[in-house]
């Protein structure tokens, strides 16, 4: 009977040991795992070059049929600087610029730069900043959570916030391969803590010399079954001229 | 060869034919074209007439546009309209929407033709834009793209988020019947802690000398504020915003204080009524709901009025898409007012548009 109290205390002080080695553990791993170099190497798979142009093909699938084909050629300079013009049917003569958090589309029948809100990106399955903001270490700061495996892949898992309210989601999940930071999936959420998408990056492949994105689905979190699956082809380098970038510049091609 | 050089050659061999396939760089051609075709079967009815006119006007109108830029420096680009009206009885016409040559050298971008340009950043209403076409705020979007734009010599000097602008516009080949004067107008836009400025300057020879500010903010997730002023004779003034809902719906507001000057002043207002305030208001959601079947339909209601003399015009419009080249549409006005006020004096209790566009 007189032993009780030493075996209580004992296991007390093992229990405190065992904490404290794992919260070491932990806060080691966090150490080890740099969130904004990963973040970075991470974008590096959606922006091969500094400056380049791609085209991307977007179909929306409801119910697993394809009911919508929309088609995009996308410019880019430096990390927040997009001019995205529209190539499909319905949408032809529309252009949209992005020059940091503010956006702007040209519409044919009104010739001149509408100023867009952040919401406003938001409209479709793919929103208008899934195709024009693909610079997460520019507009999110990351937080290393853990290590799981999603799938076959063992992943860093990074939680990212936006740096500003501009930003096209406020908070991310983002799950990096642990190998080389490549993008396995992710998770959006709004202001509001809802998660309204979930991405898989499905294929990635050589283009240019850079291992790069080449297909990437979008799950919408509200209505389950309708999803987008974005198809990025034709990236290449290109020397693109300041002048293209200038919100006030009507003449566009 | 030894043996250890031949397992080497295999081994590249091997690999390279298992290598994944790459994507070859396109390379960036020198002529680049674009093109669209519209064709537009508008129907308007009008109901209870007040003068003795047909009360369906039927227009067919084709819309070819081309564009052509070689080596990224030089651009030619055109914009015709045709178009065949019945109506007391049928006529047809060919308008130049827009045909200009341009040339992009260092900063500078020179353009010569007709162009359409907007200065303003109203929706509905525009107190700055002195080379926009009219501002229709029944038709803001210009449903059936029928606006024509200047004749115009434009330079432009753009640098980072700034750029100049000088545009010199002759009104020798405008209608005889439109109100243009030869323009010379300076233009200086800079986009400074996200607000999109414009200071603007000029003079219609033989009439007033002019200047004013444009701005447009967006502030915080949903709201967008815009506004002019110019001082050209008077001040003109427009405030207005915009609101986007997280389920999509937009809506805008403005208002506009012209003078009763002789260029602002509408044809249905007569000079000595003064100043008169109007005010704008819009509800608008394009792909009504993201469903199967809804994502087609874009549907807005609108109502512009005239605050003095409380006359007004609320607007529906209702559109929807089939596939990916047609699409069909339904325009509806109904003026209010008494019969000598700015809307009311419509010779028509309401105008009910329909058709169908096919578009390439």
């Amino acid at each position: 009977m007189s032993n009780r109290p030493q075996l209580v205390s004992n296991l007390l002080i093992l229990f405190l040991v065992a904490i404290s080695c794992v919260g070491t553990l932990r806060a080691e791993e966090s150490k080890v795992v740099d969130a904004e170099t990963l973040l970075k190497r991470s974008d590096s798979f959606r922006n091969g070059w500094p400056s380049y142009v791609l085209k991307v093909k977007i179909t929306n699938y409801e119910s697993d049929k394809s009911d919508e084909e929309k088609l995009y050629t996308v410019s880019q300079k430096g990390t927040d600087r997009t001019y995205v013009e529209f190539m499909s049917p319905r949408d032809k003569g529309r252009h949209l610029l992005m020059l940091g958090d503010d956006m702007w589309i040209y519409l044919p029948d009104t010739s001149r730069p509408i100023r867009i809100t952040p919401l406003e990106r938001l409209s479709g399955d793919a929103s208008n900043g899934d195709v024009a903001r693909t610079n997460y270490a520019v507009d999110y700061s990351p937080v290393y959570l853990r290590t799981e495996k999603q799938g076959s892949e063992q992943c860093f898992v990074l939680e990212l916030k936006a740096r500003r309210k501009g930003a096209t989601y406020q908070r991310i999940l983002y799950w990096l391969r642990v190998e080389d930071a490549r993008p396995v999936r992710a998770e959006f959420f709004l202001t509001s803590g809802k998660h309204i998408k979930t991405a898989t990056f499905d294929d990635y492949a050589p283009s240019a010399g850079k291992m790069l994105l080449r297909r990437l689905t979008l799950y919408d979190e509200i209505r389950h079954n309708s999803h987008s699956v974005l198809e990025y082809s034709g990236a290449t380098p290109r020397d693109l001229p300041d002048k293209l970038f200038y919100q006030g510049r009507a003449d566009r091609f | 060869m030894n043996r250890k050089s031949i397992f080497a050659i295999l081994f590249l061999l091997v690999s390279s034919s298992y290598a994944l396939p790459q994507d070859p760089p396109p390379p960036e051609s020198s002529l680049q074209t674009r093109y669209s075709i519209a064709v537009i079967d508008d129907a308007t009815f009008y109901s209870d007439l007040s003068v003795p006119s047909p009360t369906v006007l039927n227009q067919v109108l084709l819309e070819p546009s081309l564009s052509v830029r070689y080596r990224n420096r030089w651009t030619f680009s055109s914009s015709l309209i045709g178009i065949a009206t019945t109506y007391d009885d049928t006529s047809t016409q060919l308008n130049v929407k827009e045909t200009y040559a341009g040339l992009s050298a260092g900063d500078f971008d020179f353009m010569a033709g007709r162009k359409i340009v907007r200065w303003g950043t109203g929706y509905a209403f525009t107190a700055a834009g002195v080379l926009d076409p009219p501002r229709d705020p029944t038709n803001p979007s210009d449903r059936l793209n029928v606006n024509e734009g200047r004749d115009m010599l434009k330079a432009d000097w753009v640098r980072g988020h700034h750029a100049l602008t000088f545009a010199w516009s002759t009104a020798a080949l405008a209608p005889a019947n439109s109100e243009q004067h030869d323009t010379t107008a300076f233009r200086y836009n800079v986009l400074v802690r996200g607000f999109d400025t414009s200071l603007i300057a000029g003079n219609d020879r033989g009439q007033d000398t002019f200047g004013g500010i444009t701005f447009t903010r967006v502030l915080g997730q949903a709201w967008e504020l815009h506004g002019e002023a110019m001082w050209r004779e008077q001040a003109a003034v427009l405030v207005g915003a915009k609101y986007t809902t997280s389920s999509g719906v937009t809506f805008i507001g403005e208002f506009y204080a012209p003078p009763n000057t002789p260029y602002y002043r509408d044809p249905s207002v007569s000079p000595p009524a003064g100043r008169q305030n109007y005010a704008f208001f819009y509800a608008g959601k394009n792909r009504l709901r993201e469903l199967p079947g809804w994502k087609e339909w874009d549907v807005s209601a609108s109502v512009v009025t005239n605050l003095n003399d409380h006359s007004a015009v609320p607007v529906v419009d209702i559109s929807r898409w089939f596939g990916k080249h047609f699409s069909s549409y339904m325009h509806m006005e109904i003026p209010i007012g008494g019969s000598t006020s700015d809307y009311g004096s419509a010779p028509y209790a309401t105008a009910t548009s329909v058709g169908v566009r096919f578009q390439l």
